[in-house]
């Protein structure tokens, strides 16, 4: 049977009286990320070859493969193409990064991404000038 | 009827299983911009007493199971992690169960760790955020307060971990995704008993303080064993009134197997027997959070299996905070699934949280129906009939809540 | 305990003529005939003391509907599949055997379209909204798709 007794929570009062508090002043102060933040992602167009296993296994549809045109290797053409992202829709899984086999792909720490325009977080730096 | 200090008590309604009767009820609108999930329920009262509940449930139904019919294997994986915030680490574990049981490949033994460690680790900040939530139903808000300062203790190392506090996106087929960092041992261990130290407190509080004792003891219809046994009950509704059903203990998945752990049971039947029960599990958690980390096997963390599945069935349970997840998978031996079940414990716990609001007053709905630890804020929009005047009328949550304080503690509010 | 477990539904399945199949450990399949399921659940029930319901599913394969009922004892299951023609999709309730199963029969209805007979509350909706129009079939056969729904209920994605 609990006995009602008054002043359990007293101590514990003064204890977080004295105690700095846990909010913190974002945006005001810069807040501290982990070192496996996953945030923005971003690409490397120098590496990219334009395999697309990134778009097949992304789960929520951001990569989009251009096609580009074909060039000739020996005697077959083989199609060129290059992606393009729709980072409104990124969930920073991290499922294209693993599974590029030429380290094209990077999460950052990025991740104040809020704007009024979806067309700002269209990524289009893969395709050539 | 009032005890020997002039307060109400609660009376004991017959028991007895559902049964079904009037309506004629209007429905209002239960979405709300300003709560989590909603839900509507019709009260059938008589005076105070409530007679009859009828829920009605789908509001923010999003057609997972057919959506899960046009996407490949890995890819419901991050569907299926987005069905809850709060448990969703349990929910993509469950389907990756179900599925490597079609295949002939093995996890090892560090994965099987690994997915323990952010398991209980899950447990810990969803049974916290549950305590600060009867804390701010029953009128102490403050206890709601300390509580979320708690949180960050736990969500602090699972961001640590993988790299997100809410949707950790660390579970794959036969593995885990990324490996535990370097040097988390000594600050796992060291919060883990901080927390634990911390459980003890509120367990205190729970015990002694006159706001969540008057609200919680005794609240809820008693049931018996057999009553909740043939309403399916899972998970901590089940433990409450003496059965060992635990689906870490019955049926061991992922490491539960080679840790040593006991489960909590209590006899009592009434909300504070849940709230003592779910802040014991709260120390079990911590405990075996510290054991695996120290334990933690060497070997690979992940095995690389072919985007093809053999076809075949096969189902899967695991224990999350709220009861026990059953997923069913049924295989075409393609790329994509055939058909993909998914049920979670609160669709299991609604008979039996219909069951236990009845004979109570209208002061106890919020505490009893939050006891049963629902995956959404159900308290949107109320809409009640009185038999015996028959008047209608509408609630929201707010209103609902500042009727059940003004009840119980009328005292506070006099000039 | 568990081959005298294992022995005992095979009786029971071979009572009511039905087949049994394990093809890994701990899970047993029994397809039983749609007229002899609430016989077989009921000896389950009770004789055999394997209460819990995990939950029930439904299947569309071509020519009928499959209702599977998930059944629970320690560390296995026994999935007991029934069929029901799509003409015909009705069959009856256990709800007076098993009252926990009153919420996972509506889903059905829903969601398949049976209706199970003895359900008390099996004329009202549980997840699909009260707009839905009759002549649209349940959402969860391979015949549905979610654009038809999309445009019958008016809910259409703006462009962007």
């Amino acid at each position: 049977m609990p006995r009602r007794r008054t002043g359990a929570a007293i101590p514990e009062m003064f204890r977080v009286m004295l105690e700095k508090p846990t909010t913190e002043a974002y945006p005001y102060k810069p807040i501290e990320l982990t070192q496996r933040y996953r945030g923005k992602l971003d690409i490397d167009p120098a590496k990219c070859t334009g395999c697309q296993v990134c778009a097949m296994v992304c789960p929520a549809g951001v990569i989009t493969m251009i096609e580009l045109g074909t060039r000739k290797v020996g005697d077959r053409e083989l199609p060129v193409r290059r992606p393009i992202f729709d980072l409104s829709t990124c969930i920073s899984c991290g499922e294209c990064v693993d599974s590029c086999a030429f380290n094209a792909l990077e999460l950052t720490k990025q991740f104040e991404l809020a704007t009024p325009d979806k067309k700002d977080l269209m990524m289009t730096k893969a395709l050539p000038k | 009827m009032s005890n020997d200090q002039g307060k109400p008590t609660r009376r004991e309604a017959p028991a007895g299983l559902i049964q079904y009767s009037v309506e004629n009820l209007v429905p209002f609108g239960p979405i709300h911009p300003a709560l989590k999930e909603p839900e509507y329920f019709k009260l059938v009262l008589e005076g105070e007493r409530i007679v009859e509940v009828i829920p009605r449930i789908g509001y923010v139904h999003r057609g997972l199971e057919k959506a899960a019919e046009m996407r490949p294997w890995m890819q419901n994986m991050y569907m299926f992690e987005r069905t809850c915030g709060i448990c969703s680490f349990v929910h993509s574990l469950c389907y990756g169960q179900a599925v490597e049981g079609l295949t002939l490949f093995q996890t090892p033994r560090r994965a099987k760790y690994i997915r323990l460690i952010i398991a209980e680790l899950e447990r810990i900040h969803s049974h916290l955020l549950w305590v600060g939530l009867m804390g701010h139903w029953a009128g102490f808000d403050t206890l709601f307060m300390w509580v979320w300062n708690d949180r960050e203790v736990v969500l602090d190392i699972v961001e640590a971990i993988s790299g997100n506090r809410v949707h950790k996106s660390m579970n794959a087929f036969c593995g885990v995704r990324r490996d535990m960092p370097e040097n988390m041992e000594d600050r796992t261990v060291e919060r883990m008993k901080y927390i634990a130290d911390r459980a003890r407190f509120y367990r205190e509080i729970i015990d002694t303080e006159e706001t969540m004792l008057e609200r919680t003891e005794h609240a809820g219809n008693k049931v018996s064993q057999e009553t909740v046994e043939k309403l399916c009950a899972v998970g901590p509704m089940a433990r409450y009134v003496g059965l060992r059903n635990d689906v870490r203990l019955n049926d061991p998945y992922a490491a539960y197997d080679e840790v040593p752990f006991d489960i909590v049971t209590r006899n009592e039947g009434d909300v504070l027997a849940l709230l003592r029960l779910r802040l014991d599990e709260m120390v079990v958690s911590a405990n075996l959070v510290s054991y695996a980390v120290k334990h933690l096997p060497d070997g690979p963390f992940r095995v690389l299996i072919p985007p093809v599945i053999p076809a075949g069935e096969h189902s899967s349970h695991c224990e999350a905070p709220r009861g026990e997840i059953f997923y069913y998978v049924k295989s075409g031996g393609d790329r994509i699934p055939e058909r993909v079940k998914s049920r979670q414990p609160t669709m299991a716990n609604l008979p039996t949280a219909l069951e236990i609001l009845k004979g109570q007053t209208l002061a106890d709905i919020p505490v009893v129906l939050t006891a049963i630890d629902p995956c959404f804020g159900c308290m949107d929009r109320m809409s009640f009939l009185d038999t015996e005047t028959n008047k209608q009328w509408t609630w929201s949550g707010e209103q609902l809540r500042q009727y059940g304080i003004r009840y119980y503690f009328p005292e506070r509010f006099k000039k | 305990m568990s081959e005298v477990f294992t022995q005992q539904i095979e009786q029971f399945a071979a009572d009511a003529k039905a087949k049994t199949s394990q093809p890994r450990k701990g899970e047993t399949f029994v397809e039983v005939d749609q007229a002899k399921v609430r016989e077989f659940i009921s000896r389950l029930v009770n004789e055999a003391h394997v209460v819990h319901l995990s939950t029930m599913t439904g299947l569309d394969l071509d020519q009928n509907l499959g209702i599977i009922y998930h059944f629970t004892y320690g560390p296995g299951w026994v999935q007991v599949k029934t069929f029901v023609p799509k003409t015909a999709p009705t069959t009856k309730s256990i709800v007076d055997i098993i009252p926990g199963a009153i919420l996972y029969e509506m889903e059905i209805h829903d969601m398949f379209g049976v209706t199970f007979e003895g359900n008390p509350w099996i004329d009202k909706k549980l997840l699909l909204p009260d707009n839905w129009p009759a002549d649209l079939p349940p959402p969860l056969l391979k015949t549905s798709k979610p654009a038809d729904i999309r445009k019958r209920l008016q809910l259409e994605a703006p462009h962007k």
